[in-house]
């Protein structure tokens, strides 16, 4: 009996989770009234909540309620950040450092991420040579420049990238590769791949390195975010590392990549990302077995008298 | 905060200021950081910092002085202190000041220009460095555009309203390279008021202190605006620096102004200066104990002056926060980037930039 809410409510978790990760076209009421019929996931029926809030199943009549509030991911694209409940932060870059750097940045195929390029980026600007001297990092500006720049230039190419109606029918897995794939095709359109080498060598630098991390693992975020992914369990945290660290692994690859149209680029990612897939699969199929059988023990034991 | 109050109460500062409650007020009154409040001045619509006025009040160290008896003063103590500046500086700061200033000029990269086939179509960079006094800055900036970078066209003004402090400096100057020397110029002039300059006029040593200028008044060591022959005309410098001189300045905002006004478009103002290090409690009792009452001492015993020393650590005090002056910097029209300022040593000192932006 005492078990009993955190069942329910983890059960209507689950069930929420598992249809938003779907995302499929479902015909739910905008806004849910009392004595509505209400769709039901777990038995496929229409049932009418009657209102009885305050009854004894109060835990399954919350939960069902908030769900067609809850916009499709897809909809949810539609602002400019990932929070859904706070506005989005502002830019990290001044508006002198824009204008900087957005002059400097069209130097860099031919320069590289180097003081060369600031300065005939200011120049450009109308400004002098001496003025780039005002970026707090320098050189490494102008890489976080780059790495913001792709990063939200991904939402735009949304359509571009999945199609159009945003991938609907596409696995999350599936537009997490096509994403992570066009932010790979980004440092191409940017002349960056061949001067990228000298970038991870400053970003490698100990006082660059946590901006470096916290500028991937916003980008993974991105990621995931526009491919629709709604977890809200640990896996939020595993599926960003896993995939930060399979970014980080392709982009290093690109770097020595000399294969048309980068198609080896593209295969190290599928293979890396089939990889996560398996592996998450497996500590899944072990987790559960594990959890099977402990509590086949319990039973066993509690069946020869043991008060458990 | 356990921690804290150990330190505190195992201070000998504390012991001292019970017993003696004339100096515990004036203890106390070290951590104080509220600005002294200029007079309302309602009568005109412009805001009352743009008009010098040397009957305004200002601060001097913790006491509280017109505009005018602060220059004097502030000159009177650069003035005592100009021969010993550099010894006194490796003494108080154990050296670091030298890092502090190498990374600040290294920050800046005076002289870079990217390599292209066609000159520089912006001309020959001209450097001013205010309150340059002993020309730390300035040969260090030198050193940058000449030497590291190849720039031989870059050229250094040192300012200074001490003419000691530039007397120094010149001093020093005899001993670099030819090219170096003939690239910087010494001249005398407020930073607050930049259109009344005149060419470094030699202050005697402090053996033959009575000397005559040739209207037959007593030489000030100090400059006097009416003696200006020159001046620095507007939009005509690429960089201008001031390294641990704009908290001695009786009127920062009409300074910044006057930055703002020499600069070209897309210009940098750069500032070395003491700022707060708040940030790390235990390491800012530490730092606090060491300049109140170390540095006195030691001003004492090497330059045998404590007074200017003790005016050095309380102009320190009550000089505005890293933030606050940032917000000084935009006000008088210029733009930042990122924070505006960067720390160093955990705030002990702070480096600000901003650049004039490119007129609309």
């Amino acid at each position: 009996m005492v078990t009993r809410p955190i069942s329910c409510s983890a059960g209507a978790a689950a069930t929420r989770r598992m249809l938003l990760r779907h995302s499929r076209p479902i015909n739910l009421p905008k806004r849910a009234t009392a004595s509505s019929p209400m769709y039901s996931p777990s038995t496929g029926t229409v049932r009418t909540i009657t209102s009885s809030t305050s009854q004894s199943n109060n835990c399954v009549t919350t939960q069902r309620l908030r769900l067609p509030i809850q916009p499709s991911p897809i909809a949810r694209s539609a602002r400019t950040y990932h929070s859904y409940d706070h506005p989005p932060p502002p830019g990290p870059f001044t508006p002198a450092e824009a204008s900087l750097l957005s002059t400097a940045y069209a130097h860099v195929p031919s320069h590289g991420f180097t003081p060369e390029a600031l300065a005939l980026g200011a120049r450009d600007a109308g400004l002098l040579y001496i003025s780039p001297s005002i970026l707090p990092d320098g050189s490494f500006s102008l890489i976080r420049w780059h790495l913001h720049v792709q990063r939200t230039l991904l939402k735009g190419k949304l359509v571009e990238i999945l199609g159009s109606g945003g991938g609907e029918r596409m696995r999350v897995e599936d537009k997490v590769e096509a994403l992570a794939w066009a932010r790979l095709l980004g440092n191409e359109t940017a002349g960056v791949v061949r001067r990228w080498q000298e970038a991870l060598a400053i970003m490698a630098q100990p006082s660059y390195i946590p901006a470096s991390l916290a500028e991937l693992a916003s980008l993974a975020d991105e990621i995931l975010y526009l491919a629709g992914d709604v977890s809200v369990d640990p896996s939020w945290y595993t599926k960003r590392a896993s995939l930060s660290a399979i970014y980080a692994a392709a982009e290093l690859f690109q770097t020595t990549d000399q294969s048309p149209g980068f198609r080896e680029t593209r295969a190290f990612l599928r293979r890396r990302l089939d990889e996560a897939a398996q592996a998450g699969g497996a500590v899944r199929s072990v987790g559960e077995w594990i959890g099977f059988n402990a509590g086949a023990a319990v039973n066993v034991l509690r069946s020869k008298g043991l008060r458990i | 905060m356990a921690t804290r109050t150990a330190l505190r109460r195992a201070l000998p500062s504390i012991r001292s200021a019970i017993t003696h409650p004339e100096q515990q007020s004036r203890f106390l009154r070290s951590f104080s950081t509220t600005a002294p409040c200029p007079a309302p001045n309602p009568s005109s619509s412009t805001p009352d910092y743009a008009i010098p006025d040397p009957s305004r009040p200002t601060h001097f160290g913790f006491e509280t002085v017109t505009e005018a008896e602060k220059r004097e003063r502030v000159a009177g103590v650069f003035t005592s202190v100009a021969e010993s500046y550099d010894r006194m500086n490796d003494l108080m700061s154990f050296g670091w000041h030298r890092v502090w200033k190498d990374h600040f000029v290294a920050s800046l990269n005076p002289g870079f220009s990217p390599l292209t086939s066609t000159s520089d179509p912006l001309g020959p960079q001209h450097i001013l460095d205010i309150a340059g006094g002993t020309g730390d800055i300035a040969f260090r900036l030198l050193h940058t555009a000449h030497v590291l970078n190849r720039n031989p066209s870059v050229r250094v003004t040192i300012s200074d309203i001490n003419r000691a402090m530039l007397t120094v400096g010149k001093q020093r100057s005899t001993l670099l390279p030819a090219p170096q020397q003939a690239a910087l110029s010494f001249v005398e002039a407020n930073a607050e008021n930049l259109s009344l300059t005149r060419p470094l006029h030699p202050y005697p040593s402090a053996a033959e202190p009575t000397t005559h200028d040739n209207q037959g008044n007593q030489e000030q060591a100090f400059f006097d605006p009416s003696t200006a022959t020159s001046s620095i005309p507007d939009s005509s410098v690429d960089l201008y620096t001031v390294a641990f001189g704009i908290r001695n300045f009786s009127n920062i905002p009409a300074a910044l102004r006057e930055a703002h006004r020499v600069l070209k478009p897309g210009g940098v103002f750069a500032c070395l200066e003491f700022s707060k290090a708040n940030k790390h409690p235990l390491f800012n009792a530490v730092y606090k104990e060491w300049s109140f009452r170390a540095i006195p001492l030691i001003g004492q015993l090497v330059a045998a002056d404590r007074d200017s020393y003790q005016y050095l650590v309380e102009s320190i005090e009550r000089f505005p926060s890293q933030a606050e002056f940032r917000d000084m910097i935009v006000d008088a029209g210029f733009v930042v980037a990122g924070e505006g300022y960067e720390n160093l040593t955990g705030g002990v000192a702070a480096i600000h930039k901003g650049m004039k932006p490119r007129a609309e």
